[in-house]
């Protein structure tokens, strides 16, 4: 019987040209959207080697002049441009640390859009207030980018209610329901046949589009890996959420108007209503603290710490005996109470920036929480962090930088301390910046949470079916 | 032709899907009331907070010299603005304080977007959010089978053969589904036109901006119901007709927008804020700097300067030629930053042009523009902040390098300001565009928002002489 129903069912979508025109609509949606994820990667890249080239330049610049003072010529640059001067070389030379995209970036525009992607910081300045921002026109952040996340989480869904509203009722209206009726099969195995076929179909569709977009737009030499495997899975587990919702809604109300009113609703109500309340309820309920609060705790330290600099030398100093320098301790100038500023500047801020943290992390488990409420935040949450455009690959990004901000100024801040020269053999030791991706996509974990709210959706409709049968 | 409306009113009455969407519509328009409240009233007592301390930082702060003075710096704030609780528009993507500070423009910081996770780029609950997404679905679920019900259920030869003119039982039909949504919009804006009102929080409100938000809204309203009934017309059935409804809706609302966004970058594409300040960096050093006396620029200067007041060395100056040197460098490099700030929103037009041009396809991008304009929430608000902390900086700058020039001596080491003089800086006063302004600066949106009210009604008119 099923062989019947699929050949039947090929036939008729074949016949009713559902199926070329639902390939060429995803193959053109796909594409569009790739091509465009594409493009923000390239110019990601592009605004990456523009700014690794002014480095180079630059750091070409620093070296000859190290050559220079080494060979003891005579040199153009004013006494205090020096970079044999540790604090010139922190300042005017940093290091550049670098978030390059990754093989699957194009797929989703994530957070990419919001920050910068490379940054050098300096030994002067805060480290807490280095700006990650990007320069961007704030109506592209507002109405987002066509990218294939898009896609797949607005307009997917979009394309199976279209597909499959009225499975049932059609025939209803069309008066051949009868005719199914007559034959000896329950006409809920016959939908579900019916449906299941119009599944596979679809997300063979979506599926083989993929990996053909992937293949194109990746990068990176397109591996056959798990965790290409595990993105299908997850694909086919949304498109399957939104066909198994299209499959009860055919039974429960069969009649194509109230059905396309149904799954219409539905959709509205997981992709656009439960994100967007989650959000502002969210921010509502963590509220991460006031920026402008901050910036007022900062500015009274600052101004607290101008009147207190010789206590603030002091303890600094009692804290770092090493630097103590035995001749005379009026020798200090102003980087000297400037980095014993910043030390004291950051133990008094310490907690308040732990709390943006924290408050941020309560919104993303109130997130992952909801993940289990609307698919769609699961898809924009995996998507995000398997093209790492997450926010929560930007924070450790941000986190990176600050530790290597660290490991930068303790190379320095040593030779400043002990009066000691910086020079052409010391380039080499000069530490360097690399970008390492530390956030787990859990895929797998996604997949399963999926495939268990479509296992739980069809156990609880088929139980609640039996049951009204038995009544 | 009243009788038609009461028919179809009634029919409404009777079926349950005006008052279930409806229902659901209130409930997010209260929740997002009573967060967008919440979260306006803290952030402007947070504001009104930050102002105070940080003059009171400024003012009394210990005496030192003027240039100290200016790279200590000082913030300044922008304000909140009573519509943004009626719509957000995009200050959720930009900062809300600009430090301001000697030789440097620099941007806002701290958008609230960076502080929030991925979800924020669904969107945020706000009362423009329900009327632009929600309350058009309305209007189609309404109004999506007002002709095709009459063709299926057959009655539709019925009334013909009553003699009722066509354009008229169009006209019925329209005004039926037009009566209970602009009782809502009307409901919906009185409510938070009194909320605001009584509320000193909110300030910069006036009635005008609202009563126009109202009236756009409205014209929305209006050419999505005449979409809709222009559909069901041609639509054979009812299925058919909602589908390509939502479409249309998922078209206005969705796709154009983004796709937009696509083809502005395309065309117009930002620079990186690398390169953005690499390039005013090699124009500001090829100019003046105050710090440098050395440097081309300044010697010009000097030699300029000794030739104008006839004499031979600087400290005969009838001033410090030291401050008056560092006021020169600041006009240099306001200079600097007003070239490539110019060239920067003349790209963020050509992108909001991109969108505009784009509202033939798609009226709610037209609305979407004007609301946020007329709600101050907009990226041409936030230009005119960031201008105007910019021209305030200016002056800022000349108030402390101009009393070095005036009251220290040439080569005077160790001269202060004295802490009394602080308080002389004028405040940082911003003040929003007036509505008439924001409507002649809008008048490409308001176009296309006129024409898509006129041609799909004028087309539905000849259309239904022919049903």
């Amino acid at each position: 019987m099923f062989l019947n129903i699929l050949y039947n069912e090929l036939k008729l979508l074949n016949r009713s040209k559902w199926l070329i025109i639902l390939f060429s609509v995803i193959l053109l949606l796909f594409t569009f959207a790739s091509y465009n994820g594409s493009n923000n990667v390239s110019k990601r890249l592009s605004d990456i080697a523009d700014v690794k080239k002014e480095f180079f330049e630059k750091d070409s610049v620093m070296l000859q002049t190290l050559y220079k003072i080494k060979a003891g010529e005579n040199i153009e640059t004013p006494y205090w441009r020096l970079p044999s001067e540790p604090m010139i070389v922190g300042n005017q030379y940093p290091r550049l640390a670098i978030m390059y995209p990754e093989s699957l970036s194009f797929l989703s525009t994530g957070q990419s859009d919001m920050y910068t992607h490379f940054i050098s910081p300096r030994i002067y300045g805060n480290n807490f207030a280095l700006d990650y921002s990007e320069m961007v026109n704030p109506v592209q952040l507002l109405f987002g980018n066509f990218d294939l996340a898009f896609v797949i989480i607005y307009i997917l869904p979009l394309l199976i209610i279209a597909f499959t509203y009225n499975a049932l009722s059609k025939e209803k209206e069309l008066g051949t329901f009868r005719v199914i009726a007559s034959q000896p099969i329950s006409t809920l195995v016959w939908l579900f046949h019916k449906i299941s076929i119009r599944f596979f179909v679809f997300t063979f569709f979506t599926s083989l589009i993929l990996v053909i977009n992937i293949s194109i737009f990746s990068f990176d030499k397109f591996l056959l890996n798990s965790n290409l495997f595990g993105l299908l899975l997850l694909l086919t587990g949304y498109n399957l959420f939104w066909f198994v919702l299209a499959f009860i809604i055919n039974i429960k109300v069969n009649d194509s108007s109230k059905n396309s009113l149904t799954l219409i609703g539905l959709w509205l109500l997981l992709v656009l209503i439960i994100p967007a309340t989650i959000n502002q309820v969210g921010s509502s309920l963590y509220p991460t603290p006031s920026r402008l609060k901050m910036i007022n705790e900062i500015r009274s330290i600052n101004k607290e710490n101008e009147s207190q600099q010789n206590e603030i030398m002091d303890s600094y100093l009692r804290t770092h005996p090493e630097f103590v320098q035995e001749n005379n301790e009026s020798q200090f100038g102003f980087w000297h109470n400037y980095f014993a500023s910043e030390k004291a500047m950051e133990e008094k801020t310490k907690p308040l920036l732990q709390d943006y943290d924290s408050q941020l992390k309560k919104q993303q488990v109130l997130i992952e929480g909801f993940r289990f409420l609307s698919p769609a935040i699961l898809m924009q949450q995996s998507l995000n962090k398997f093209a790492s455009t997450s926010e929560l690959h930007y924070n450790d990004f941000k986190k990176q930088v600050f530790e290597f901000s660290d490991e930068w100024r303790n190379y320095l801040i040593p030779m400043l301390f002990k009066n000691q020269k910086f020079n052409i053999d010391k380039y080499d030791q000069l530490p360097s910046f690399k970008y390492n991706n530390r956030i787990e996509h859990n895929i797998w974990l996604n997949v399963f949470i999926i495939l268990t709210i479509n296992i739980i959706m069809l156990f609880m409709f088929s139980t609640k079916n039996l049951e009204d049968r038995s009544v | 032709m009243l009788n038609i409306i009461l028919k179809e009113l009634n029919g409404f009455i009777r079926d349950g899907r005006l008052k279930i969407a409806a229902l659901i519509s209130l409930i997010l328009l209260i929740i997002a009331t009573i967060t967008g409240v919440y979260d306006y009233e803290k952030s402007n007592h947070q504001h009104e907070q930050s102002t105070l301390k940080e003059r009171s930082i400024w003012e009394t702060q210990e005496e030192k010299n003027p240039h100290s003075a200016a790279h200590f710096g000082t913030y300044v704030f922008k304000p909140k603005f009573a519509l943004s609780v009626f719509d957000y528009g995009v200050t959720n993507y930009t900062g809300n304080s600009i430090f301001i500070e000697a030789h440097n423009k620099n941007e806002a910081s701290f958008s609230k977007a960076t502080d929030q996770t991925g979800l924020a780029r669904f969107g945020s609950l706000s009362i423009s959010f329900v009327l632009l997404y929600l309350f058009p679905l309305i209007i189609i679920l309404i109004g999506y089978d007002s002709y095709t019900k009459e063709k299926e259920q057959q009655t539709y030869l019925l009334l013909k053969s009553q003699g009722i003119h066509p354009v008229k039982l169009l006209f019925g039909k329209w005004i039926a589904i037009i009566i209970p949504i602009f009782s809502l919009t009307v409901i919906v804006f009185i409510s938070v036109a009194i909320l605001v009102s009584n509320n000193e929080a909110f300030t910069f409100f006036n009635w005008s901006s609202i009563l126009a938000l109202l009236v756009l809204y409205l014209i929305y309203y209006i050419i999505i119901t005449t979409l809709t009934i222009l559909i069901s017309s041609l639509s054979k059935s009812s299925g058919i007709s909602l589908v390509s409804s939502l479409l249309i809706w998922i078209l206005f609302s969705f796709i154009t927008p983004k796709v937009a966004t696509n083809i502005a970058n395309y065309n117009d594409p930002y620079p990186s804020k690398s390169e953005f300040y690499a390039k005013i960096q090699k124009d500001k050093r090829s100019g003046l700097d105050g710090h440098n006396p050395w440097n081309e620029a300044a010697k010009k200067l000097e030699e300029q300067t000794l030739e104008e007041y006839g004499v031979e060395t600087v400290d005969k100056l009838p001033f410090n030629y030291i401050g008056f040197r560092m006021q020169k460098g600041e006009e240099h490099e306001a200079k600097v930053y007003e070239k490539h700030y110019s060239n920067l929103k003349k790209i963020a037009l050509l992108q909001n042009d991109t969108y505009k041009n784009l509202s033939y396809l798609s009226p709610f991008i037209a609305l979407r523009f004007l609301s946020m304009d007329i709600a101050n929430s907009s990226d041409n608000l936030h230009w005119n902040f960031s201008e105007a902390v910019e021209k305030y900086r200016i002056e800022k700058q000349k108030f402390l390098n101009y009393d070095i020039k005036d009251n220290s001596n040439y080569g005077e080491r160790g001269y202060v300001m004295s802490s009394e003089k602080f308080k002389n800086l004028p405040k940082f006063i911003f003040k929003p565009p007036v509505l008439q302004d924001i409507l002649i600066k809008n008048n490409k949106s308001l176009m296309f928002l006129f024409l898509w009210f006129i041609i799909p009604f004028g087309f539905l008119v000849i259309i239904s002489k022919k049903i």
